[in-house]
């Protein structure tokens, strides 16, 4: 298929209006700023899209692209032009500079932005951010299965009850020192955490544990999983920063079918017009809907 | 993003020579720089309550409005000069919580903060002196490397700002935000989960020690904006035709809206069958519009079922001429389906999850030792959280689908709107840590603006 790559090179220039992009296929992600598929295309890309017709789907994100909207039309707002005794003080205060002025008259969107980024990661140079694949691999559902609790959700959970008080006499003196020194957070959490150790000693002999058995038991071992070290922390705090793309919330977790409404009254949407496919709750709405909105669009 | 110690020990070793020429301007001007309203003020000094603090603090509608009468008018005039908010239409410099459009951004910027003319109604909000001033700039999360280097340019060549000038890469509020939340139970320490729901989009961002974690930051393109614009389709087909009337649509939905906690039974009592009975008159209201001919604002109550039939009578009812003349929205499943695409993006169709999921999604790249740790911290900033039943519905949520064992608290801060703006002022005057970010106007003049994108970036 014929396809156009566009080579980084630092002589390119960012012209507004046009972009070249890399073409791979049918990306949903993408396709939400990007309403005008081709229709065929959109055919050709049936059942990508879940169970939805591939037709509902293009309904479906040029909705999501007017919802976007600013404006309801296009309109161009010029900044307001200003007297040129103030713009003249304003030019004797700074010079402006190459940078600036390239920038000022950019009339690029957010889109043309996007594109180029795209373009410029598939190429493979990539800006600053290139993306962590791990990261924007498959969500896994995090401890909702298997009993998972953090050890020190453990210990503050536990001292919760029997040390509030404590809890309490400490919050003030902590605030107030955050206040007065005004440190910030990586500092005052050393002290805080052995703090809490020391409390928790002094609360353990409250509510002790009755003892049986079998305590030993494989079988009834409670699993936490571990802290990670230090070490794993500054390696994931050190990473960088995730793409426009990949940082995009995934799909939901759920397997339950998604809602549908009335598309007149908002109700549930409990019949489905033969012809448009769209819903309404009852036969006064489907008549309202039938006489005058159904156009048969998808 | 802030560099580790040893990291920034070695540069200051490298770099001896000009460490003590490192000047650091002792005024420091804080701009949370919202797509709807930008937050502004001079920082002050560590020892102020929060609420001092926030008293410098303004917002600033951040766009350019041209109104009914094709008059154009910038950010603080907003307010004083537009009383006709009818079909009024917005230009925002900032799109997708991001700065794109500079032309737009610096002509707000001047007006707001540099002209004297024009600042000389807020005298708190001038700049005299942008070369003596450092700037603490926040920015959403996952920018575009090219949008970053045009904020790093255009904050030092066109206003030149002398001091260092940090483009927030990470926003600021989860830098520091943390020491605040005084109201939760325990002083959120290690871990924080910043939720962060605004104008363009919802993002959630795990802190652990002050510093964002970038491959587990997630973002649902669901904000204020497409609520407002959802609310106001919904209404043009329903009834009225308020398609331009962007303004009046956001007034509608802060006042209306509402996140349910029980949908299913909510959508039932607005059944337009069961509209007449008791129990529909608790959700069901009317909305009183604006009619800036008669200076007169908008405004909710209760649903008056028999309204329309009054007004068919016409002065037969008893009604005055100013209940006869006013134009009523009523608003019944409307108030709680709108809101609800923050949870269940899937009912517009929009393959996202919502925001109870999406943590789940941000925590599943985490090492599993520190998903509980998260969840007992969830802190919401942000104007969607401002309505009504947001917090409540998010707990729940989140205490559903989250593991039994794990403790789920959610707070929001105590002001949303300006709270980003409150951790941008503390970190200010944290001179050290500040000291650390920042660049200063000579090493940028020095390095350029490559540099400075990659020192941001941490990678320096």
């Amino acid at each position: 298929m014929f396809r156009v790559e566009l080579l980084a090179n630092s002589s390119s220039h960012a012209t507004p209006g046009y972009t070249y992009v890399a073409d791979r296929g049918f990306d949903p992600a993408k396709a939400a700023m990007a309403p005008a598929l081709g229709r065929k295309r959109g055919i050709h890309n049936a059942g990508k899209g879940g169970d939805i017709s591939s037709r509902r789907a293009n309904a479906i994100i040029r909705h999501l692209a007017e919802l976007d909207r600013e404006n309801q039309r296009d309109v161009q707002i010029p900044v307001p032009a200003r007297p040129a005794k103030e713009a003249g003080a304003r030019v004797s205060r700074t010079k402006t500079t190459s940078n600036v002025r390239r920038i000022l008259v950019s009339q690029k969107t957010f889109r043309n932005h996007l594109d180029d980024e795209e373009a410029a990661i598939a190429a493979g140079g990539g800006g600053l951010s290139i993306p962590v694949g791990a990261a924007a691999a498959a969500p896994v559902i995090p401890s909702r299965a298997k009993a998972v609790v953090a050890a020190a959700a453990a210990s503050r959970r536990s001292s919760t009850p029997a040390s509030t008080a404590a809890a309490r006499k400490k919050r003030p003196s902590t605030v107030a020192a955050a206040t007065a020194t005004s440190t910030p957070t990586p500092a005052p959490s050393q002290p805080e955490t052995t703090d809490a150790e020391v409390e928790d000693d002094t609360a353990e002999p409250k509510h002790k544990l009755i003892k049986t058995e079998h305590d030993n038991d494989p079988l009834l071992r409670s699993y936490a999983p571990t802290m990670p070290s230090e070490r794993i922390m500054d390696r994931l705090l050190a990473e960088p920063a995730l793409s426009y793309n990949a940082s995009r919330a995934g799909p939901p977790i759920s397997t339950q079918l998604p809602r549908a409404f009335c598309c007149m009254c908002g109700y549930w949407g409990k019949i489905r017009c033969k012809s448009c496919h769209l819903r309404t709750c009852g036969l006064d709405c489907y008549k309202v809907h039938e006489d005058s909105r159904c156009g048969a669009f998808f | 993003m802030v560099t580790t110690k040893s990291r920034t020990s070695t540069k200051a070793a490298k770099n001896s020579p000009d460490v003590p020429a490192r000047h650091l301007p002792n005024k420091t001007f804080v701009i949370d720089n919202g797509a709807y309203t930008m937050k502004a003020g001079y920082a002050c000094d560590p020892s102020s309550s929060p609420d001092e603090a926030l008293s410098n603090c303004i917002s600033i509608p951040n766009a350019i409005v041209k109104t009914r009468d094709n008059r154009i008018w910038t950010g603080t005039q907003l307010g004083s000069h537009v009383t006709d908010w009818n079909e009024a239409v917005f230009r925002r410099p900032v799109e997708k919580g991001y700065v794109v459009n500079w032309e737009a951004e610096r002509e707000i910027w001047d007006q707001t903060f540099f002209e004297e003319k024009a600042t000389a109604r807020n005298k708190q909000l001038r700049i005299a002196h942008p070369e003596e001033t450092t700037l603490v700039l926040t920015e959403a999360p996952n920018n575009l490397p090219v949008l970053q280097r045009n904020t790093d340019e255009m904050v030092m060549e066109e206003w030149g700002f002398g001091g260092p000038t940090l483009n927030a890469w990470n926003e600021v509020h989860s830098l520091f935000g943390d020491p605040l939340t005084t109201d939760s139970d325990i002083m959120p320490k290690d871990c924080l989960l910043v939720v962060d729901s605004g104008y363009s989009h919802t993002t959630v961002t795990p802190v652990y020690k002050g510093q964002p974690i970038q491959r587990a930051i997630r973002r649902l393109d669901v904000g204020g904006k497409l609520l407002t614009n959802y609310l106001k389709e919904i209404v043009s087909m329903r009834q009225y035709n308020m398609v331009d009337e962007t303004y009046i649509m956001n007034e509608v939905k802060e006042a209306v809206c509402f996140v349910s906690n029980d949908f299913k039974s909510d959508m039932e009592r607005t059944w337009k069958a069961n509209r007449k009975r008791e129990e529909a008159q608790s959700v069901v209201v009317d909305y009183v519009l604006p009619d800036p001919n008669a200076h007169k604002t908008g405004f909710m109550r209760p649903h008056d079922p028999l309204l329309h039939a009054k007004k068919k009578k016409g002065a037969l009812s008893g009604l005055s001429a100013e209940v006869l003349s006013e134009d009523v929205l009523v608003l019944g499943n409307e108030r709680f389906t709108v809101p609800e695409l923050l949870f269940t993006p899937s009912d517009i169709g929009m393959q996202q999850a919502g925001i109870p999921d999406m943590i789940l999604q941000s925590l599943s790249v985490l090492p599993p030792g520190l998903h509980a740790a998260f969840l007992a911290n969830v802190l919401v900033v942000g104007g969607n959280s401002c309505i009504t039943g947001f917090m409540e519905r998010l707990e729940n949520d989140l205490r559903g689908i989250a593991s039994s064992e794990c403790v789920v608290r959610v707070r929001r801060a105590e002001d949303p709107l300006r709270f980003t703006w409150l951790g941008g002022s503390r970190f200010a005057s944290n001179r050290e840590e500040l000291g650390k970010l920042a660049i200063t106007r000579e090493e940028y003049q020095e390095y350029g603006s490559g540099w400075a994108g990659r020192r941001f970036a941490g990678m320096i």
